[in-house]
Order: C-alpha cells, then structure tokens, then sequence
C-alpha cells in the first residue's frame, strides 16, 4: 500500500527529477544514479513527508544526493571549484566562443547555462523549466526567498554576459 | 523612481513575484525609461530560450529500475481497467448520470481529477483528438457527450490548447481539455454542475498537483497541473473570462 501511494504521488515527477538531476550532474550517467538513489531515500522517507508539494520534496531529496555524492567524490569536487574558479574569470570562459558562434542561440544559452556554478545553475533551472515560485524554490534549495531572489538575478546578469561574448541570433 | 531602485524589481518583476503595488511602480518607471526595458526584454528572451533547451526525460530504464515489479504489472493492470471503464461509461450512458449527485462531493473530486490528470500522463494517454484549433476540438465532443463543453484556446496569454479527451469525474462523463504552459501540462476537466454558485475561484493542492476549481453557466471546471500555483491561477482566471 504505501508502495502504491509512493508511486502514484512520485512517479509522475520522475521526468522533473531527472530534468533537474541532469542539469545538476550535466551527464545522463550520474543523472540516472543520482535519481534512483533519491527514489530509495524517497521511499524510505516517505511516511514522514508532510503533505505539501511532492514534486519539491522530490527535488530536494534529489539535490541532496547529488551534494553528499559530490562531496565524497573527490574529482566531481575539484571540477566544481575550478568550474567556480573559471566562472570568476568570464575571460578564460571564451574558450568555446568560436563554437558557440556558430551555433543556434537555444544552444548557445543551453552551453551558458551549463557553465554556470551549480547554485546559479539550478535556480535558473527550477525557476525558467520547471516554473517552481520563489517559495518553491527557497524549499528545495534550503535558502531564504531573498537569497532565491539575488541567486536568478546574479545567474541572468552572468548568462546574458556570456551570451554577449558569443553573440545571439535573435531569430528563434 | 531611479534606475537604481528599480534594478533589485526587475527580476521579481519578470517573475511576477512582486506585489501589485511593486510591480506597478516598475511598469511606471519602465514606461519612462528604455535602458530598464532593454533590460526586462532580454530576461524575457533569455527566458524563452532556456525553456527551448531540451528536456531530459527520464530514460525508460530509469523508470523501469524505479518502478517495483508489483507496480509495473498493475500499471497495466490499470490500462486494461481503465479501458474496460470508458467502455463501460460510454454504454451505461444515463445511468451513470444517477450517482451524480452523491458521488460529485468535492473531496473526490479532487481526488479524481488529480488520479485522472496523473493516468493521462502515465498511460500516455493525454489525447483522443490532438489538436490546436478550438474548432476542432469542440465538434470532436459532440455525440460523445450529453452535454456541449466550451472550448477556447488560450494561446495568445500563453497556455496554448493541444487537444482533449473523454474522461470523467465523481462518476460522470467529462470532457477533458489539454493546456499546455512550457514543458507543463494541464487538464481541464469540464461537466454539468447542478451547482448554482458564481465564479468563485476554489484552490487545493494534493500529492503535489495544483488544483482549481469553478463553476460556469452551469458547468463545473476543474483545472489540474504541476504548474505553480501562481500561473495555475493565472490561467484559471483567463479561462473564467475568456
């Protein structure tokens, strides 16, 4: 029975899940594991979830695997400082810009948002794909409404930075 | 107002996450002012193409991994059921129409708009009749139903229609109207209501799903997505005027 109710409350979010977790781990591989593992978590919790949005609950648990994986995995941890590292120097970001110049403007933004730092990265992502309110994401991501608020305006002031260097087709 | 005070509001304001009175101050000073325009204009753009980007779904071998084998047999279970129901309806006819009254409690229906909007996702079984065109939408109903649902599409506030089917609700017959906001989905699930109330604008949430309910010159609308509440509102309330 509580299987039942799991998956009927769960599964229908289990492409919201993965959407999020690829975005976190940018490859299908970790993205997968990530979101099986927060299924066992998410069941095993389950009873004690109190009812409110399951899809949120879902992204937290989500979020919260791939953070105690990244943290034990000391390569992931690295990339994440020098990608931070490179973040702060949009410089050295020009590197695909000749690539990116010859791309479709979804691409360029898809390939903006794919280098910026995680914290950036999945306000955009829960705010813009997934719709999610402030409060909404201030939940998932365990920060105060504020924070949510300045995070999405820093990310946008940084992509649109990254997508003047590699300028936009405005067409599509 | 300056630019300066302005620039804290300009992304809330792209949010729609400003009170009333906030987001009327920005639309004063962007009035004024083309620098803030610019501005809002190319959060909107960069809006509209990161929900361009692709959308990863989960792979089948996830879902399968995910899914207990219990919960795999009985999901076609449901289908076949589900099947066997829609039969069942369609001939029954009339006499489903009996249990109306008693069965239309609003607490399940909640409950049956919120498993009918999940089933139509699961199953893969959002449309009887895809389409866009309001127009073809609506004929599509007639002889289907004992009743004449509204139809009209919302695209240009930007919930485009993308189709419907025969669904139904506390045991009756409902048309089911399929919304599309970005990469969500909302059903529309309309009946006849022996309800007299006016247009009062009823929200509820279960199992993470966002539901709206109102009735209209006799008809009751029920309105069920993952969409945040403020755009399910949003819709609903265009959906009420339109």
């Amino acid at each position: 029975m509580a299987s039942r109710v799991f998956e009927e409350t769960m599964l229908p979010h289990l492409d919201a899940a993965f959407n999020y977790a690829r975005w976190l781990t940018r490859n299908d591989a970790d993205a997968e594991d990530v979101v099986q593992d927060a299924c066992v978590r998410a069941m095993r919790f389950f009873s004690s979830r109190r009812d409110g949005d399951a899809r949120a609950w879902l992204f937290a648990i989500v979020r919260n695997t791939w953070y105690s994986r990244v943290s034990r995995r000391a390569s992931v941890a690295e990339a994440t400082r020098l990608e931070t590292k490179r973040d702060e120097r949009p410089d050295e970001a020009l590197d695909p810009e000749a690539r990116l110049l010859q791309q479709h403007a979804v691409a360029k933004v898809h390939a903006a948002l794919e280098q910026l730092p995680s914290d950036f990265r999945e306000v955009i992502v829960l705010r813009e794909i997934e719709g999610l309110s402030y409060k909404e994401i201030a939940a998932v991501v365990c920060v105060p409404i504020g924070t949510v608020m300045s995070r999405l305006a820093r990310a946008r002031e940084r992509l649109l930075a990254l997508l003047k260097t590699a300028p936009l087709e405005m067409t599509s | 107002m300056t630019c300066e005070a302005v620039e804290l509001d300009l992304d809330p304001y792209v949010d729609r996450e400003l009170e009333p009175a906030a987001a009327a101050a920005v639309r004063d000073h962007l009035d004024g002012c083309s620098a803030c325009r610019q501005r809002v204009a190319e959060r909107e753009m960069l809006g509209r193409l990161v929900r361009s980007a692709p959308y990863y779904t989960a792979p089948d071998r996830l879902r399968a991994r995910v899914m207990t084998p219990v919960a795999r047999s009985r999901s076609l279970h449901r289908v076949v059921t589900w099947a066997a129901a829609a039969v069942l309806v369609v001939a029954a006819g009339g006499g489903v129409l009996i249990m109306r009254s008693e069965r239309a409690q609003r607490g399940t229906a909640v409950d049956d708009v919120v498993s009918g909007h999940v089933r139509s996702l699961m199953a893969e079984h959002l449309f009887d009749v895809r389409s866009t065109d309001q127009h073809t939408v609506k004929p599509w109903f007639l002889g289907k139903l004992d009743f004449a649902p509204p139809v009209v599409d919302l695209a240009a506030v930007g919930f485009p229609l993308v189709g419907g089917r025969l669904d139904y609700v506390g045991g009756q017959p409902a048309a089911a109207l399929v919304y599309q906001r970005q990469k969500h989905t909302i059903n529309v699930f309309v009946s006849p209501s022996s309800d007299r109330q006016g247009g009062a604008l009823d929200a509820q949430s279960l199992r993470g799903f966002h539901v709206r309910h109102w009735v209209r010159d006799g008809m009751s609308f029920w309105a069920v997505s993952d969409l945040n509440d403020r755009e399910l509102t949003e819709f609903a309330r265009a959906l009420q005027t339109s």
